[in-house]
């Protein structure tokens, strides 16, 4: 446990000295101040209400999680892996005394950790923007129901880390990964629209999972059937990366 | 060690195969609350345009102002597809205070209407028995399928918020909720928008009306829903409740509800009667329009005209008349002439109006109308359209490219009506 500690706090170093980290933070802030003034304006403009002080972090979780957490969850990801292959810096990391299994879980747990401290932090400041600049419409439910949303997200935002981490793992180009990934998110999307029906076994729609803990009737079985599609598809994807990197020469 | 490794990964990797496989069909394979909500509305709508000889649909909606009734309206639709006989009770409360009651009746061959302000019957009798259905199924029509797709797209996560409770009998309830946390941003934007925009117009049309005018703070603020399936799994009632909430130029809180209501009642066992006409005030019409095949087409033989008339020190003069002159007619084509007549004092504006023969065949499935081609006296042929209005007496005339009239002065329309004396 110890040897593996060591691995983590490695690599949530080398993420951390990342200028990509502090990107993140910044147009995290930037999505929270652009979508404030824009309820700000349709309120002024159009006369609607647009958001109160619950619903503007629900606001902002919906576009975030469908477009800058899973773009930086593939930026880091990528560069955990891929920037390590291309730069030979993977080799510096594999000398030491530490198993392939524990380097990767390492890997993954640094990306999962990156991914929650964006979700805190996107999470306490649309909270705060959420009850300055709008009416307060809060209640102990919906608040409750809003930061249980944020952390649920998680989980599907893992899922992505682990099947972008196996195409680094694939492809040995960052470039060729991060290509394959956008278009495989843009054709799951369209693909969830077009097979409705079916849209629930995308990992495109499983990042809207969260509204499933908003229902009033809490439908546990969809949840739980929910849970288990990713946890399986996560259980696979996270062997398969493994596998290959485990094979790996450097 | 090696071989355990590649085995523990080997059975990983299996094991989340097959947990994903096996959710995954599970979840294909059930049925969400929006799917049987789906099937419920199609189930009753496709037995009621089929299956049931009879039935009464009662709608009803209401608009309310914290409470307060703003508009009311209710109808109640018996139908006899044995009969193909209608009748239609309507009655309700607008906006400026005013209420309505209407009664219809409507059956292969007679139309009936009276209203509590006017209490003469208008009858309308067909000429000939319309196959009207009494109800039609609108997931009969083309679009359907395609529409369908396009709500379930729209509709998107929030089909979990359908929920089906089933009854020990073997009937359902189907209930959905939505408050403003759960109803996405974007969509209570447009939403909310859009209505206010239609609330606001509507008010601006009505004077002394007692809707308010909402300008700020506008947001839709829950939307609820309820249907009670019977154990044939026909939908015996569905209500809905939508309520908008935001402030009038004085900052007062207003939150407007909309309540509508419908419920499917006495299948097979509804009567629909013909009102009893004796003694009545009765006014009666026969009808002749939605025939497409005309019996007696001859009785347009001769001649039709208009006026062309132009503005001359602030007044309209008529100048001169326009003639089509139908010499020929019969089920498939018609022949004949068109021309005009000036006044003596006005010939300098003959020039600028042609004059040609045509011959137009009619158009397959519509016995009244045509497409014509002639060619004017200068050389130049000439395109348009005829069409014969037995319901108006009047024969509609059109030449496609017609230049000259306005640059003229003259002013003349394309209805043309037939000289009698």
């Amino acid at each position: 446990m110890a040897v593996f500690q060591a691995a983590l706090l490695n690599e949530l170093e080398k993420l951390y000295k990342k200028k990509k980290v502090l990107v993140a933070i910044l147009l995290s802030l930037a999505v929270i101040v652009i979508g404030q003034l824009v309820i700000v304006g349709v309120r002024s403009g159009f006369g609607l209400r647009g958001t109160g002080s619950v619903e503007f972090p629900m606001l902002v979780l919906s576009v975030v999680v469908n477009t800058i957490l899973p773009l930086f969850t593939a930026l880091v990801a990528i560069d955990s892996f891929s920037g390590e292959f291309t730069q030979n810096s993977m080799r510096i990391t594999l000398t030491r005394p530490v198993s392939r299994f524990k380097i990767y879980t390492a890997k993954i747990t640094a990306i999962v950790l990156f991914i929650l401290g964006a979700l805190l932090l996107l999470l306490v400041f649309s909270l705060l923007a959420g009850f300055i600049f709008n009416t307060n419409s809060a209640t102990l439910d919906s608040l409750s129901r809003t930061v249980f949303s944020y952390f649920v997200s998680l989980l599907p935002l893992t899922v992505l880390a682990l099947a972008i981490a196996l195409l680094a793992n694939i492809f040995k180009s960052g470039i060729a990964v991060f290509f394959v990934s956008i278009l495989t998110f843009l054709a799951l999307k369209v693909l969830g629209v077009l097979f409705s029906q079916y849209s629930s076994l995308f990992l495109t729609t499983q990042l809207d999972w969260y509204n499933l803990f908003l229902v009033n009737s809490f439908p546990m079985l969809k949840i739980l059937r929910q849970f288990l599609i990713m946890l399986g598809s996560g259980i696979m994807l996270f062997t398969a990366g493994f596998y290959i990197f485990d094979k790996k020469e450097f | 060690m090696k071989f355990k490794k590649k085995s523990v990964m080997l059975v990983s990797f299996t094991v989340g195969t097959l947990l994903l496989a096996t959710t995954a069909l599970a979840d294909i394979a059930s049925k969400s609350g929006y799917d049987e909500l789906k099937g419920a509305i199609k189930l009753t709508t496709e037995q009621a345009s089929e299956k049931f000889d009879s039935f009464t649909l009662d709608y009803s909606m209401a608009l309310k102002d914290n409470g307060k009734t703003l508009e009311s309206s209710n109808e109640t639709l018996k139908v006899d597809r044995t009969k193909d006989a209608s009748e239609n009770i309507s009655s309700g409360l607008s906006a400026n205070g005013d209420k309505r009651s209407s009664q219809s009746y409507s059956d292969k061959t007679t139309m009936i209407r009276v209203s509590e302000s006017d209490p003469t019957y208008y009858v309308t009798e067909f000429t000939k028995e319309r196959k009207d259905e009494a109800f039609n199924n609108p997931f009969k029509e083309e679009e359907a399928a395609d529409i369908e797709k396009i709500v379930d797209a729209v509709v998107g996560s929030l089909k979990d918020h359908v929920v089906v409770t089933e009854n020990p009998d073997g009937s359902k309830a189907i209930t959905g909720s939505l408050t403003e946390v759960q109803i996405p941003s974007l969509v209570n934007a447009v939403a909310s928008f859009q209505l206010k925009q239609e609330f606001n117009n509507q008010n601006n049309n009505q004077n002394n009306s007692k809707m308010p005018r909402l300008t700020k703070d506008v947001f839709v603020k829950e939307v609820k829903g309820s249907a009670k399936v019977n154990a044939d799994g026909v939908m015996e009632s569905i209500l809905g409740t939508a309520v908008l909430s935001g402030k009038d130029e004085q900052g007062t809180v207003h939150e407007i509800s909309l309540e509508a209501l419908v419920k499917v009642m006495d299948i097979n066992t509804t009567t629909v009667t013909k009102p009893d006409l004796t003694g009545k005030k009765v006014v009666k019409d026969i009808a002749r329009y939605g025939d497409a095949e005309m019996s007696n087409p001859e009785k347009f033989v001769g001649k039709f005209k208009n006026d062309i008339i132009i503005e001359k020190d602030n007044k309209f003069i008529k100048v001169g008349e326009r003639f089509v002159d139908i010499t020929q007619i019969d089920g498939k084509s018609v022949t004949g002439r068109y021309y005009s007549e000036f006044k003596p004092e006005f010939e300098e504006y003959a020039a600028s109006l042609s004059d040609f023969k045509f011959e137009a065949k009619f158009e397959q499935d519509q016995k009244t109308s045509a497409n014509f081609e002639g060619t004017n006296d200068s050389g130049d042929k000439v395109r348009g359209h005829i069409y014969l209005s037995e319901y108006e007496g009047q024969v509609n005339f059109n030449i496609d490219n017609f230049n000259g009239s306005f640059g003229s002065g003259l002013m003349f329309n394309s209805s043309f009506s037939p000289v009698l004396d």
